[in-house]
């Protein structure tokens, strides 16, 4: 015999999936074409000749070893990604020591920080795109000139282009890693701070000493998701270069979309797209676990 | 030390942080600044060398931007901005009332119940965060071509569900997580329903978190550029994808391109002052607050 409490208990052990109901509908609806996607990699499906369809298994994936723009491609994906978030968190470690010494006018400069990082960063892209016109007609070529600089040919150089794209990338997350550090900087307790004065550390023995440390959970934090956004940077790209000029900013992102939408062969470039994932995957990982460190030696 | 060498290091000091402050202020706010004028001008003083900041300001980019190019002899082929513009609303209205309302029950079991798989749940929806888009468009592409979603509203506001569905959840669910237990379980104890709970407690509560979650979660849309670019059509452009349409083989038109920028990103800088404090938490989907 059932209770109403033992039939209550029962329709209580699944209300959470009948909450759950309609978002796991539209999850496996995301997630049925991404298996889809790992099927196609794994055939020689190309839009046009449909009759060419057939089950390769890893074919697409051995020849993008042979590829020498797959090469270049991975290569300039890491190198990017280490060098935009070494780049942007440097800085942004930078702004955000500045921004904390209480400095006249600081929540002004912090609001404005917002513009660059939630306007649409394709819009970022053709912002700068206008700033870097190749001549002298290009404001940031007539400011460089002032010191003496050549007009740089902003993207039709190989490494004008890869320096535009960096610069780019930095104006518009720069904001995010400062703010995020900002916070960081902002939940450091001021005991640590009083102790190593005690101790007579003078400002450098300070930050090595006792900020860094600190803050070390947030840093590993912005490095995550910087590095995750740099290894798939795609928008600003598109927009300005294209992966040129002569592919020297193609990255793997890029290159997948090329194959797939200008080439149509929707097998090579999921071969290419899955690549991508397991990179992000594995330094996602490895990110993780850092961060785990991180927040525990903090504790 | 004398006081002069004092009073010397701390101007010295004070140069220094004006300076810092200035290159941070200039490089973050000139940009803008640059865009707008040269939205105003006429297409001879955008290419004049050197670039002038003194000219006669006009709004024919903005007039061409809403009512086509007059003079231009591409005149068919100028992208229809205004329908991006609204192409924009509906697709990002769309996609976050869908996830709101796919979100908010969702969000509520991942809170507040122990249930089999909740964690690993949980994780499937983070890791959405940080998948490369093209490994879900190739076969979104090719779904929404023999289906008749390409180029469509529902297709898109589908395919937006891919950023808007996981971020509305985690936030939703650190929203609700707030939220004292004691007050839940004293509604529970007074007769209510869980689902009661829901309505009764959690809602009217954690109103403002909902409308910050609705907030960024529209402005994540209105930037959106990836999924469109494949999946959308020259009728269901949204303002991202419609911004590069002034380039062309043809040309570029600088002064509207410059005009539509702006028209593009207003939006976003004036709700974004509306959720100033939050936009790190929701860029970290609730991981920073």
């Amino acid at each position: 015999m059932t209770t109403p409490r033992s039939r209550r208990r029962r329709r209580e052990r699944f209300l959470p999936y009948l909450l759950l109901a309609p978002a796991l509908i539209l999850l496996v609806g995301m997630l049925y074409p991404f298996g889809l996607g790992i099927y196609y990699s794994l055939t020689s499906y190309w839009l046009q000749y449909p009759n060419r369809f057939r089950f390769v298994w890893f074919d697409n994936y051995v020849d993008l070893l042979g590829e020498p723009l797959f090469v270049r491609a991975l290569e300039f994906t890491i190198g990017f990604t280490l060098v935009a978030v070494a780049v942007q968190v440097g800085l942004g470690l930078a702004v955000a020591l500045f921004l904390h010494a209480r400095i006249p006018g600081r929540s002004a400069i912090r609001a404005l920080m917002l513009m660059p990082l939630m306007i649409p960063p394709v819009i970022t892209a053709l912002m700068w795109k206008i700033m870097m016109a190749s001549t002298n007609a290009g404001i940031l070529n007539y400011v460089l000139s002032f010191i003496g600089v050549d007009p740089i040919n902003w993207f039709g150089s190989t490494q004008g282009a890869i320096v535009s794209v960096l610069i780019i990338d930095t104006w518009g997350n720069l904001p995010f890693v400062a703010l995020i550090l900002l916070g960081g900087l902002q939940a450091i307790p001021t005991e640590p701070y009083e102790a190593a004065l005690v101790d007579g550390a003078g400002p450098v023995a300070m930050l090595r000493y006792v900020t860094l440390p600190l803050l070390s959970p947030f840093i590993v934090l912005a490095v995550t998701f910087r590095a995750m956004d740099s290894l798939r940077i795609f928008d600003v790209i598109y927009a300005t270069t294209a992966g040129g000029p002569n592919d020297a900013t193609t990255n793997l992102q890029i290159m997948a979309y090329q194959y797939s939408f200008q080439w149509y062969q929707m097998g090579k470039g999921m071969a290419q797209a899955i690549v991508l994932l397991l990179l992000v995957v594995m330094v996602s990982y490895l990110l993780m676990r850092l961060w785990n460190r991180a927040s525990e030696s903090t504790q | 030390m004398t006081s002069r060498a004092v009073s010397y290091q701390r101007l010295m000091r004070q140069v220094a942080i004006a300076l810092a402050s200035v290159v941070l202020l200039v490089w973050t706010v000139f940009p803008f600044v640059w865009i707008l004028l040269t939205s105003l001008k006429s297409p001879g003083d955008i290419i004049s060398v050197p670039p002038t900041f003194i000219f006669t300001p006009t709004v024919d980019n903005y007039a061409a931007l809403v009512v086509g190019e007059q003079r231009g002899q591409y005149a068919s082929t100028r992208p229809d901005f205004p329908r991006y513009f609204l192409n924009s609303m509906i697709i990002s209205m769309g996609a976050v009332a869908l996830s709101v309302a796919a979100g908010i029950p969702a969000a509520y079991a991942l809170a507040r119940f122990k249930f089999p798989g909740k964690n690993a749940l949980a994780f499937v929806l983070l890791s959405f965060r940080f998948v490369p888009f093209i490994a879900f468009v190739i076969p979104l592409y090719i779904l929404y071509q023999r289906f008749g979603l390409y180029n469509t509203h529902a297709g898109l506001i589908l395919a937006y569900q891919l950023i808007t569905l996981p971020f509305t959840v985690w936030m939703l669910r650190s929203f609700f997580m707030e939220i004292p237990m004691e007050i839940q379980e004293a509604a529970k104890i007074d007769g209510c329903s869980w689902l009661g709970v829901l309505g009764r407690v959690i809602l009217p509560l954690s109103a403002p978190g909902i409308s910050v979650t609705v907030i960024l979660g529209f402005m994540f849309c209105w930037n959106a550029f990836n999924y469109p670019l494949m999946l959308a059509g020259r009728q269901t452009f949204p303002v991202t994808v419609g911004a590069i349409q002034f380039i062309s083989y043809e040309q570029v038109l600088w002064g509207q391109m410059a005009a539509a920028t702006i028209v593009a990103a207003l939006p976003q800088l004036l709700l974004s002052l509306m959720v100033q404090k939050y936009i790190v938490r929701g860029l970290t989907m609730g991981a920073v607050k």
